[in-house]
């Protein structure tokens, strides 16, 4: 029955997808129909998954397709069913129904929204099929569709240049870093010659996956561990955005606003941290891809942070705070101790699906009514409106970690991993914990930032909401995004993600004193406007240029490989093919001159070269008999 | 005697069409094509469910025999050759060639199919070297007399190159064949693949290997010996670059596993590490020519180069994976080229020229089914996982990850490392053809999109892509027994 449901969920929106592309021409009604009725039935499914499997931990595993003969290589095609994947595919399908219902309302007159939601329907089948996975092929097959998907998605409105400029980027930087995450499976497979994931486990990871001193986890492949870890972290930290990749990310909100809230929410930048959960017995051994990790989601966190503050425009600030969201999860994998396993990092991962999903619809739905995404263009709009204020106020508080919403629940169990690996004197621990503590600071500054600017009383404008025409499934979407949001964080009651980590209550106290802190100091600054034009001021440009990371990419990767390029066109005209110009025109003289010799008809070139041949066979045959 | 029938139907009709069918109409010589290339498509098909065998002797003095049989290695590409074979016929059905007689270009692509069909059933070394050879000719007529008729000397100088080159190759090959034939003492390909090689005194076999790669190298082909492609594929009219890129190619790569891969393993497995970084080289190098080519058609062909990189790759790691690797990136590279070059033939009939550079409208604005099929040729190409591109890649740079035990690993890994970089490459080049070509505002010059004939060849190829891409067992369960009787049972 659960295993039904594993390879369900992930069916059920790929034949959607194909279905909705089939249907494309039919208009959007159909495709509407079939991309919101298809993400329903898939939560339905993904429901009825978790409640067969009942809270156990126990793996089932059963095929998706027929077993690959591919030679030495085993390739079972196995997806899995236990009560992790079960809860993060219902958290998946349960964004992705949103994000659907949404973008039904929001692109109700783009004239290509029958493509759009049959590529979401694809992007959630790739995100679900990563997450039901046991076999590093069907990860990785998972993997490469969502970045295909992104790029569809983010090159939506393809008629503007910059939605193309982002959409190439956002592919070819993730892609980049997948060359990591494609050598890492290799090595991978190659130790037990297999791709299931019971089988890479076992080969890799020490013995019980247990292991808290790194000398008794030294096995004799330690060094190809380390490397293949290492391969495969760069492909999550491109996938992920995380430093130095990270730049990818907030230009992709050139695409429309439910595409946005999809990657950002559940989908391609949260894999990631699934992908090395499942695999976490092995990365917790090896202490070379952990302290990678742990430098780039520190500095990721606090960069991005700092950057979502300056920025103009508050869909990007958004798209920063995911970044650094995403190193919160992602650092809690770097530092947790292999006892407590990776369940902070996927409790992050849980909660930031619902309050960005949320926040991400709640802009969207806003900028309609307003008519743009500028910090300045939506000052005020929030007032008068009687369910994007609240749910605006919850996801945000959520954001920023106050207590008791999820995101407040799922951040103090990063912290406590943290907290628990620096009491062990661990130095990456130590400073994953310090940049945690900065990052609450700073997102409780842009997080009251953003809420004084939407509620800014001297800009309000509420008779523009009176135009307000959103249906009952975004209603749907961002009440129940919204009730997620305040509730989700029971989830640390049930048996359904593997929380050995504790939750640090001193800590805790700590934290909420920061964002007390951070909130009044930012409040302070200014009496009413936008705080962040006070403290930022004329910087802004540079805050939303990024620092100036994509001049960097151009000149450090695309120029130096397009000069490349045109050296190698230049020597594949001037030397390569200079020896085929060259024996052409050997054999055209030589023809002229056995011409000129016989006096007979002009032999053709193609005869001298048999001439030539044959001069060749029979030294071919004196020599070899 | 359905093999009878799939060779000697296609070659007798256009011998037929080249001696009466000077003066018929473009429509009916079609339509006998047509018909011609389905008789054969489904006498491959009949031969490849029966898999009956011939053998007859030739020249009894030189010990020569017809002899031909299908096994799991040529299956797939026999099945791709005439379906192949059926579209561009039909592909051509409204397009009345330029520069010949409809008679001599349908005569020349039916020689063509019967001419690859040949070289794949071929189990006679002699035979096969034969076969491979009928293919020269009317692919030289089909490029020289039928290419882009707006660049007469640049035509010239394609057919000359390829003759050339393919001749050269030819040569060497046949050098190769007859030292192996002489040493061996038969020309039967299933007594040699048993043999393998044993009895041959070791450096022979190295001399034979050498010859036989270097010969086929330039049929694939493989860096240096690539750029007689470009040039040919930029000429050739849109069914002769479909035929080139998804027929001729091939043949040298089977022609690759047939001979030396097979018959002298051993001296193979000493030369692999050369193919494998020749291959590497192809891959990057393909890869970096394609980012900045302006001419489509180049680039397109300048991809093959690439692909076929993978497929030396997957041949040199020495392992069952790697053959089984190399197999499946064969057709699919075919189903793939043959996509793309349908799409960009047809665009440059449209457009008059395959200039990048020129401002375009946009085809997802104009012809939202040329720029699908673009767009999923492209995303194929550049080894999207659930298209047909992606599981001949991966298995290939699995293969070279962890090659045989006697294959260098070291330096076979750092071909795997280059071989994964020039995916990057690959994507890279796929989306910046779709940034010029498919997406944009532009609307202007408005061009039709396909329609009829045209769009049931490219929607065809896209399904196949797709079922390639998804369903991979199709194939690997059918080249799964004969690789393990090539490579053997453990490796």
């Amino acid at each position: 029955m659960s295993l039904a449901a594993a390879r369900l969920v992930v069916l059920l929106p790929a034949a959607a997808a194909l279905g909705g592309l089939l249907l494309a021409r039919r208009g959007a009604a159909p495709a509407r129909w079939v991309a919101v009725g298809a993400s329903l039935a898939t939560v339905v499914v993904a429901l009825a998954g978790l409640a067969s499997v009942g809270g156990s931990q126990r793996t089932h595993l059963g095929q998706l397709l027929p077993a690959l003969r591919a030679g030495d290589l085993e390739v079972p095609l196995l997806v899995r069913e236990s009560a992790t994947p079960a809860l993060i595919a219902l958290v998946v399908a349960i964004v992705a129904w949103a994000v659907q219902s949404f973008a039904g309302w929001y692109l109700r007159n783009d004239d290509r929204y029958a493509v759009f939601s049959a590529t979401v329907s694809l992007f959630s089948a790739a995100m679900l099929l990563v997450v039901q996975s046991a076999d590093l092929i069907l990860t990785f097959v998972g993997w490469e569709v969502m970045g295909w998907c992104s790029y569809l998605l983010i090159g939506h409105w393809s008629r503007r240049a910059s939605a193309r400029r982002a959409a190439l980027k956002a592919f070819l930087v993730t892609r980049f870093a997948d060359v990591g995450f494609l050598l890492g499976v290799l090595a991978l497979a190659s130790g037990p010659g297999s791709t299931a994931y019971p089988k890479v486990l076992a080969h890799w990871a020490p013995a019980a996956a247990v292991c808290n001193d790194t000398a008794a986890c030294a096995a004799p492949n330690g060094t190809l561990r380390t490397v293949a870890m290492v391969l495969l972290l760069i492909g999550v930290l491109g996938k992920s955005a995380q430093f130095p990749f990270h730049d990818w990310l907030p230009d992709a909100m050139e695409g429309p606003t439910p595409a946005s809230a999809l990657i950002h929410a559940a989908t391609m930048v949260a894999a990631g941290t699934y992908v090395l959960s499942s695999l976490f017995s092995v990365f917790a051994a090896t202490d070379a891809a952990r302290w990678v990790l742990a430098i780039s989601t520190a500095i990721t966190m606090v960069w991005s942070a700092l950057l979502a503050f300056g920025q103009s425009d508050l869909k990007r600030l958004l798209a920063y705070s995911t970044l650094s969201q995403v190193a919160l999860m992602l650092s809690a994998l770097a530092v947790a101790p292999a006892l407590e396993g990776p369940g902070a990092g996927l409790l992050h991962l849980y909660a930031h699906a619902f309050f960005k999903a949320l926040l991400f619809l709640l802009v969207g739905w806003l900028s309609v009514t307003v008519g743009g995404t500028a910090a300045a263009t939506m000052r005020g709009g929030l007032r008068g409106h009687a369910v994007i204020r609240p749910a605006m106020f919850v996801g945000l508080l959520s954001l920023a970690g106050v207590p008791p919403l999820v995101g407040f629940v799922s951040k103090e169990y990063v912290i406590g991993a943290a907290e628990s690996g620096a009491l062990h004197g661990q130095a990456r621990s130590m400073l994953v914990l310090a940049a945690l503590l900065v990052t609450v600071v700073l997102t409780a500054a842009y997080c009251v930032r953003a809420w004084l600017v939407l509620d800014d009383l001297t800009a309000a404008r509420p008779e523009l909401h009176e135009k307000d025409e959103a249906n009952s499934p975004v209603m749907a979407a961002v009440s129940v995004l919204g009730v997620l949001t305040v509730f989700g964080g029971l989830v640390v009651l049930t048996p359904w993600l593997p929380l050995d980590g504790h939750f640090s209550w001193w800590m805790a106290l700590v934290s909420v004193l920061l964002i007390v802190g951070a909130g009044l100091a930012v409040r302070a600054t200014v009496t009413q406007g936008d705080p962040a034009e006070r403290l930022v001021g004329a910087r802004m440009a540079r805050f939303d240029a990024g620092f100036g990371v994509d001049a960097l990419y151009v000149r450090a990767v695309a120029r130096p490989v397009l000069a490349l390029a045109r050296f190698v066109v230049f020597l594949d005209r001037e030397v390569v093919d200079a020896y085929v110009r060259g024996s052409a025109a050997t054999a055209l003289l030589s023809g002229r001159g056995g011409a000129r010799i016989h006096r007979a008809e002009r032999s053709s070139t193609s005869l001298v070269w048999v001439v030539v041949g044959l001069v060749l066979v029979a030294a071919a045959g004196v020599t070899l008999w | 005697m359905v093999i009878l029938i799939a060779l000697l139907v296609p070659a007798a009709v256009a011998v037929w069409l080249l001696g009466a069918g000077r003066h018929l109409a473009h429509q009916v010589v079609n339509r006998v094509a047509l018909v011609a290339a389905a008789v054969t498509l489904s006498a491959v098909v009949a031969s490849v469910v029966a898999r009956p065998s011939i053998d007859r002797p030739w020249v009894p003095a030189l010990d020569l025999r017809w002899q031909f049989a299908v096994d799991g290695i040529s299956a797939p590409l026999l099945v791709m050759t005439a379906v192949l074979g059926l579209a561009v016929v039909a592909h051509s059905s409204r397009r009345r060639p330029e520069g010949g007689t409809s008679a001599a270009f349908h005569a020349c692509l039916l020689l063509v199919v019967a001419g690859a069909l040949g070289t794949f059933y071929a189990r006679d070394a002699i035979l096969f070297f034969v076969a491979f050879e009928v293919v020269l000719v009317p692919m030289w007529v089909l490029i020289t007399r039928f290419g882009d008729a707006h660049r007469a000397e640049e035509r010239a100088d394609a057919g000359a190159r390829f003759v050339l080159y393919t001749a050269l190759g030819s040569t060497l090959m046949l050098v190769g064949i007859l030292g192996l034939v002489s040493a061996a003492g038969t020309a039967d390909l299933q007594v040699l693949a048993r043999g393998a090689g044993s009895g041959i005194p070791r450096h022979t076999q190295l001399l034979i290997a050498l010859a036989l790669v270097s010969g086929l190298a330039v049929k694939v082909p493989l860096f240096p010996a690539h750029t007689w492609l470009p040039s040919a594929h930029t000429i050739a009219p849109t069914a002769g670059s479909v035929l080139l890129a998804a027929v001729l190619l091939k043949m040298g790569t089977y022609g690759l596993v047939r001979l030396p891969v097979a018959t002298v393993p051993d001296a193979f497995g000493r030369l692999a590490p050369l193919v494998a970084v020749v291959g590497a080289v192809g891959i990057l190098w393909g890869g970096l020519a394609c980012l900045v080519e302006r001419d489509l058609k180049r680039l397109i062909a300048y991809s093959s180069v690439a692909h076929m990189g993978f497929v030396a790759l997957g041949l040199a790691s020495g392992t069952r994976t790697g053959l089984q690797a190399a197999l499946f990136a064969n057709v699919a590279h075919g189903v793939v080229s043959a996509l793309l070059f349908f799409v960009v033939g047809g665009l440059k009939e449209r457009w008059g020229s395959a200039d990048l550079a020129v401002a375009r409208a946009a085809l997802r604005e104009v012809t939202p089914r040329l720029g699908f099929a673009l767009v999923v040729g492209l995303a194929a190409s550049l080894g999207l996982p659930g298209l047909a591109g992606f599981w001949g890649e991966f298995l290939s740079l699995y293969a070279v990850w962890s090659p045989a035990g006697d294959r260098p690993a070291g330096l076979l890994r750092a071909t795997a490392v280059a071989g994964a970089l020039g995916t990057v490459l690959a994507a890279a080049y796929a989306l910046r053809v779709a940034r010029i070509v498919w997406m944009g505002e532009r609307v202007e010059p408005a061009i039709a999109d396909s329609r009829g004939v045209e769009w049931v060849v490219v929607g065809g190829l896209v399904v196949a892509a797709l079922v390639l891409g998804v369903l991979p067992q199709v194939l690997l369960s059918v080249t799964s027994d004969a690789v393990t009787a090539l490579v053997g049972g453990g490796s």
